[in-house]
């Protein structure tokens, strides 16, 4: 039970260290910055207390808003993302994942790619509305959320192989 | 009272989701409209540190360059000194360097800095410590960067003329043709100049600079020049491409300018505004 608490602690300050000092200064192609510290939502702890899972993804979103200047934009995605991760669960890992005992982290890699695709887009979606604020600019919402998205499940996948399978042996 | 209870219960996650998602979107609406104090910003202590630590490891990639773009400036001021000094026999050295000059200039290194949102930002590193202060034009050797909009005691933010908020005075160099400069929120390396009035003469390379109307910049500071231009809103007015001197995307150097006579034009401004009424 520690162990998790402590792998959570972990993943929370290492993704956000790992976000404003590394992929904050990528810059692929001029502007594709891929967006990691979400993996922390997307990787949280099956379990029913929810209300301390919505906190912690709005307290990572808002140090990460306070670093890029961008009001509560991350705050506000990756609390939507959070508040709609059970679906995503469902869809992903069949009706029964709540009984099964579900480690994200320990699951196939197939598995674990669709879950953030779909987590990344729901996020960068909410996101960049936030970010350009603006209904003119849908076309660039879309671009952005594809081509960011696309770097996001990129990395995350690599995260995942690099840091997820080692608990597993 | 058992119901409310009840549903209370029942939907606490979904109540919990809608208040903090209300908390974030104030905070985002606030981060949009123009000086506004929000709440989140990368000004304070602790972001700031870690921004200024972090820019410190980046400026060992960039200081090749970074040393040519002084050194050129160096020659460029040196120029421009000995030309001084070669009208003003004498004394210029006193005249230079005396406590009336009109305008305090503080460097600074840029430590955060955004061009592919809407509204972006940068965070320089002085602060109110070094006297610095809201609504400073801050500038580059190139050209004009943006305004202070928070200072904390070591950090400032400054809102970057890259900001869909941010409309600049400026004027055609060697005309006293005005234009309010604003973004679209596209292409950070042009911007655009609107309500330019049809007679006035527009021709594509000419440069443009700010103009005399701006208490926060001095006048005839570079900004950019001509790309192209047309008429709008049914040919009264001229809306005219910009394309930047300074390259937004990479920044090392910047400096505050602090003008003397701030406090001054205003006093005169709301002045003329009462005897108006």
């Amino acid at each position: 039970m520690n162990s998790t608490l402590l792998n959570n602690i972990l993943r929370f300050i290492g993704l956000l260290l790992l976000q404003v000092f590394v992929m904050d200064q990528v810059e692929f192609l001029g502007y594709i910055c891929p967006l990691v510290y979400i993996l922390f939502v997307v990787l949280y702890p099956v379990d029913n207390n929810r209300w301390s899972f919505l906190i912690f993804a709005f307290i990572i979103g808002i140090i990460v808003d306070a670093f890029q200047d961008t009001g509560g934009a991350h705050a506000a995605a990756s609390l939507t993302l959070a508040f709609v991760r059970p679906v995503f669960l469902k869809l992903v890992y069949g009706q029964g994942y709540l009984s099964k005992n579900l480690k994200i982290s320990k699951s196939p890699l197939d598995r674990f790619a669709l879950l953030l695709a779909l987590s990344v887009f729901i996020h960068h979606l909410v996101l960049f509305i936030l970010i350009y604020f603006n209904m003119s600019q849908v076309l660039q919402v879309l671009q952005m959320t594809l081509f960011i998205g696309l770097s996001s499940i990129f990395m995350g996948v690599i995260l995942f192989v690099l840091f997820g399978l080692r608990g597993k042996s | 009272m058992q119901q409310i209870i009840n549903f209370l219960i029942k939907y606490r996650n979904l109540l919990l989701y809608m208040s903090l998602m209300l908390v974030a979107l104030i905070f985002t609406i606030q981060s949009h409209s123009y000086h506004r104090n929000s709440f989140v910003h990368s000004t304070g202590n602790i972001t700031g540190s870690f921004l200024s630590s972090r820019n410190d490891f980046n400026d060992y990639f960039n200081l090749k360059e970074e040393n040519d773009r002084l050194r050129k400036e160096n020659a460029a001021l040196r120029m421009k000194y000995l030309a001084n000094g070669d009208t003003l026999l004498g004394n210029e050295i006193s005249l230079v360097f005396t406590d009336s000059i009109p305008y305090k200039v503080f460097p600074s290194r840029v430590i955060k800095n955004d061009y592919n949102k809407r509204d972006n930002y940068l965070t320089i590193d002085i602060g109110s410590n070094q006297g610095i202060d809201v609504d400073m034009g801050v500038i580059t050797t190139d050209g004009i960067l943006g305004i202070v909009d928070i200072s904390n005691n070591r950090f400032s933010r400054v809102i970057s003329i890259l900001n869909s908020e941010m409309s600049l005075n400026a004027q055609i160099k060697g005309s006293n043709v005005i234009g309010s400069l604003t973004w679209n929120g596209n292409d950070p390396y042009t911007m655009s100049l609107i309500d330019v009035p049809r007679l006035a003469k527009v021709t594509p390379g000419d440069t443009i600079v700010t103009g005399r109307q701006s208490t926060t910049f001095p006048p005839d500071i570079l900004i950019g020049v001509i790309k192209k231009s047309q008429l709008v809103e049914n040919g009264s007015r001229y809306q005219i491409d910009v394309e930047l001197f300074n390259d937004m995307t990479n920044l090392g150097t910047a400096y505050v300018i602090k003008s003397r006579d701030v406090r001054a034009i205003q006093v005169i401004d709301t002045l003329t505004v009462v005897n108006n009424e």
